[in-house]
């Protein structure tokens, strides 16, 4: 039977969509792709019907019971005289020609005008009435509270360091957390005290890649993969590896139990003018 | 019954016919180079009357009142004469009609190149044409009425209800858009300021869509889809309640062009409700339009001129909903300012009012040479061509304004602008303008084998001036509406009907203006706000005649995008001192109200020579003319004491000293240059528009130093 197929056809659009939509799920926007494969549903769904219906049109016999409903769901929603009884409403006047049907205001018609006239009610009393009527300058203010949030939190996650802004910290607590750092993930190869190990000793002036806290967080960022140092930056948030950077300075002059060679240059922190510049 | 022998008059239709081609060719050929400029910026070849600025004005213009003007006079003449069976009034009048209308559009294609604009838009013409179209759009609203009073039909059909309405309501828009205080025989300055001449012009421009672009055709689609179908109109009924509420609502929806403007807030609001409640009075037109096709379906397949008005009817309906989508905030705050727009109105030119005028044209011209359509061929062809054109013409463009809007909002993960360089969001959507301007050559090219399809049509039939008919007289009888025939009581009664007509398009108007004047909380007075040096305002009025408003906006959104890119949003007190308003309604390039101090003198006169040479990849035309023409000063005085009458606090006899004042400020820039190595005289018109720039958004940050 046809209509059979066409409930077969409705379902199997079901199943590509469902199919689609776990596909989809695996990002964030889980909401928003809901909401567009409904739509997508509620018109697979319209345009099925529709079909059937003009399929109806010419296999009068089948289908019929199936469509009844629909049927008189349109004829509710447009109350027009069917074409073929259309002198019955065919009004006495007459212009140059042209004649005029007496036709209902179709309902829908009707419904979409009184929908948008609630709507536009409930729009003006939303925010004219209920609300200050300050729409654009609150809805500013509040756009602009959101982004100082989200820097907020981004300053703390030191997203805005890098290895051109970076600062070597004195503060207390974030040198300890530098020093956990080291020593989770540095000591393997440099030592607990820095004295180095398979990696260069981290105590002495001498530095392969430069020294200073600029230097020093960029070859935890990126590493030096030529050397065996790997890159951090996956594993550290920016903030983390200025505390351990930072640390690192720190160790500077202390006497580690077995210091390794000095190697590279000796570094000389450059005068705060050529910084600037 | 006596029966009364006359004739209607063929020769005024043929006329504006003729009228209607011949400007159509003219403003869509004007409407080609400006679409190539966009993306050839050197294609004015340095000619400063055919600038882009210059000539977008020409284009609305001559395709809004020259080529749609016309169809809806031939349209109107033609029908009218049959729906009344009456000739037109008087054959003065209509004649009149016909060749003020031609002069006023000719003395458009003058004045325009030439500068002489009030830069309102579509509403550019200086006060004396101003003066007389009101002259001659009476003339044409005095023949119609009269026609109506001496019909031999007793009822107005609802197509004469559409006309009457576009009659009341353009007269009333144009005089009260058109206030302006002359200061010289093509220079005069809006009678409103800032916010409130805002309010006036989308009051009209709104409305000049709604009673120009709309009412009069769906009046034409009343009369010739139904006999270019031979159906009844599916619904008299229908008819009448969205005439009437489309009128009625339509007047309100200006503000949605104004959305997220220094305009308060709860005009803003009104015009997005009333938009979203324009959805179903306007698409009562179309649905009556399509179902009036019931069973002649077929008859669509076989005629052209069917596809035609199909096309266009259908293209009403897409963009009437398209409309109040856009008057959404969240929508608008993308769409606002971009090529988006672009796309949209021409949606509802090119298919609504282009298509219906040659499904009309393909109708009547065989009637009015007694002929038959000379190639249904070519007419099928038109037709295809044309949509394509359509399609290639507004897709692009749709593309391209939500690219181009996304792009001007993305910030960085860091929170900065991800493009902070307006150019680059420009550069991104050239190829969009290529494809766009090759959609408006197809569709020129689908006029062009019209023309030949209609000329050949004339030259195979033989021209019919006089077309005789005859009618009986008619009596109205004084009685009294009954009860459910009241609308048909009032088709009896031209004069209330118009009565009528007026109060509905009255209501929406004077609810919206009245308290934006009243109210003074509804404008902010700002007190660092001070009016415009006189070198300024020369500046000022340059920047007016350039047209520089076409493509730059003076008006930053409250969204954070823009108070990044541009500064502090505008605020409704900045622009009390503004005859006329200069928000703008495009962005081709970068907002300028913050302008003022972002770059220095010697940039600006660099950028003027050659825009190039200061923003590589810039589509902005050369202005090199404005480096060597003279200020003409001699006006400042004037101006001055113009400006004073409208509310411009200059003190009493400053008109004595402003030219002193102006040179002294000219020379302090024009040793700035010399400074930095460009030589040049203080009376360049360079020197004031620098000066006008460089003062824009100044007062305001003066303000925020002074806290």
């Amino acid at each position: 039977m046809k209509i059979k197929k066409f409930l077969n056809t409705i379902l199997l659009f079901e199943i590509i969509f469902l199919l689609q939509q776990n596909i989809f799920a695996a990002g964030d926007e889980l909401n928003t792709v809901m909401s567009i494969m409904l739509v997508f549903t509620v018109i697979i769904i319209a345009v099925t019907l529709w079909l059937s219906v003009v399929y109806s049109e010419k296999n009068d016999n089948e289908g019929k019971a199936f469509l009844n409903p629909y049927r008189k769901f349109l004829k509710m929603l447009t109350k027009s005289t069917p074409i073929e009884n259309e002198k019955d409403i065919l009004l006495d006047h007459e212009y140059d020609g042209i004649k005029e049907l007496d036709s209902k205001v179709p309902p829908w018609f009707a419904f979409l005008f009184y929908g948008t006239i609630v709507f536009s009610i409930i729009y003006m009393v939303r925010f004219h009435v209920i609300g200050s009527g300050d729409v654009q300058a609150e809805e500013y203010l509040e756009e602009i509270r959101a982004a100082q949030v989200e820097r907020q939190i981004l300053i703390k996650t030191g997203a805005f360091l890098n290895e051109e802004t970076v600062t070597f910290t004195k503060d207390a607590g974030a040198l300890s957390n530098g020093k956990d750092i080291f020593i989770k993930n540095c000591a393997a190869c440099h030592a607990n005290d820095g004295g180095g190990l398979v990696g260069p000793n981290l105590t002495d002036e001498y530095w392969i890649n430069g020294g200073g806290i600029k230097n020093v967080f960029k070859v935890i960022k990126y590493g030096v993969p030529a050397k065996g140092m790997i890159s951090w930056q996956t594993q550290l948030s920016p903030t983390q590896m200025q505390e351990v950077a930072s640390y690192i300075l720190t160790l500077e002059g202390t006497e580690p139990a077995n210091p390794k060679q000095p190697e590279g240059e000796k570094w000389v922190e450059p005068k705060e003018e050529e910084t600037k510049s | 019954m006596n029966v009364e022998k006359f004739s209607y008059d063929n020769k005024i239709v043929r006329l504006f016919t003729i009228a209607t081609v011949v400007w159509g060719l003219v403003g869509m050929l004007v409407g080609l180079l400006i679409a190539f400029q966009m993306y050839l910026p050197d294609l004015s070849f340095g000619i400063q009357y055919i600038t882009f600025g210059r000539i977008r004005p020409l284009h609305t213009n001559a395709v809004i009142f020259a080529f749609v003007g016309n169809a809806i006079f031939a349209g109107v003449y033609y029908s009218l004469q049959r729906l009344t069976k009456a000739r037109m009034y008087n054959d003065f009048l209509s004649n009149f009609h016909f060749w003020g209308w031609q002069l006023i559009i000719v003395s458009a294609a003058i004045t325009l190149p030439l500068g002489l604009t009030t830069s309102k838009e579509y509403a550019e013409l200086e006060w004396p044409i101003d003066i007389a179209i009101a002259v001659v759009w009476l003339a044409f609203g005095a023949n119609m009425m009269g026609t109506i009073m001496k019909r031999r039909e007793k009822h107005m059909y609802v197509a004469i209800w559409f006309y009457i309405a576009t009659f009341v309501t353009v007269t009333i828009l144009h005089v009260v858009n058109s206030l302006e205080l002359p200061v010289s025989l093509f220079k005069s300055y809006s009678i409103y300021a800032g916010v409130q001449d805002a309010l006036v012009q989308w009051w009209y421009g709104h409305n000049a869509v709604a009673f120009f672009l709309t009412t009069p055709y769906l009046g034409l689609m009343y009369y010739f889809l139904p006999k270019a179908a031979n159906r009844p109109v599916y619904s008299y009924k229908l008819s009448i309640v969205h005439f009437w509420s489309l009128i009625f609502i339509y007047i309100w929806a200006g503000p949605h062009h104004l959305l997220y403007s220094a305009l308060p807030d709860w005009a803003q609001s009104l015009g997005t409700v009333f938009s979203i409640m324009l959805i179903a009075p306007s698409w009562g037109g179309m649905i009556n339009g399509l179902l009036t096709l019931r069973g002649a379906w077929d008859k669509v397949r076989d005629e052209p001129m069917l596809k035609f008005m199909v096309v266009a009817v259908t293209a009403y309906g897409m963009a009437t909903f398209e409309g109040p989508m856009l008057s959404l905030k969240n929508v608008n705050a993308i769409a606002h300012f971009t090529d988006y727009i672009i796309g949209h109105v021409h949606v509802g030119a090119l298919a609504w009012n282009g298509f219906l005028t040659y499904g009309m044209f393909y109708w009547m011209m065989p009637k009015l040479y007694r002929t038959t359509l000379y190639s249904k061929k070519l007419a099928n062809a038109h037709f295809w061509i044309g949509t394509l054109g359509i399609v290639f013409y507004a897709a692009p463009l749709y593309w391209a304004g939500i690219a181009q809007a996304l792009m001007w909002k993305e910030f960085t993960p860091l929170g900065i602008l991800q493009y902070p360089n307006f150019l680059e969001t420009v550069i991104q959507i050239v190829p969009m303008y290529i494809i766009r301007s090759l959609g408006g050559l197809l569709y020129y090219i689908g006029v062009i084998v019209m023309v030949y399809n209609l000329y050949k049509t004339a030259k195979q039939g033989s021209f019919l001036a006089n077309e005789e008919d005859e009618a009986a007289p008619i009596t109205i009888e004084k009685d009294k509406p009954k009860k459910g025939k009241i609308h048909r009581w009032l088709e009896k009664r031209p004069i209330q009907f118009a009565g009528l007509a007026t109060v509905a398009i009255l209501i929406g108007g004077v609810v919206e203006f009245v308290p934006t004047y009243l109210v003074e909380s509804n404008i902010p007075t700002i007190a660092s706000v001070k009016p415009y040096t006189p070198l300024e305002l020369q500046g000022r009025d340059i920047y007016i005649r350039e047209g520089c408003v076409s493509c730059h906006s003076q008006l930053v959104r409250p969204f954070r995008s823009e108070t990044e890119r541009y500064g502090e949003y505008s605020k409704a007190g900045e622009y009390v001192y503004d005859h006329p308003f200069l928000w703008g309604s495009k962005r081709t390039g970068p907002d300028l109200h913050r302008v003022g101090g972002k770059y220095s003198n010697l940039w600006h006169y660099l950028h003027f020579e050659d825009p190039r040479s200061m923003s590589p990849g810039s589509l902005m035309p050369r202005y090199t003319w404005l480096l060597e023409q003279t200020l003409d000063i001699e006006t400042t005085p004037v101006k001055i004491a113009a400006m004073r009458t409208l509310g411009v606090p200059y003190e009493e006899g400053y008109e004595e000293y402003a030219v002193e004042d102006l040179m002294k400020q000219a020379e302090e820039i024009t040793n700035d240059l010399m400074n930095n190595g460009v030589v040049t005289e203080p009376d360049k018109e360079v020197i004031a528009l620098i000066a006008y720039l460089q003062r824009l958004g100044m007062d305001i940050k003066a303000n925020a130093n002074g806290n």
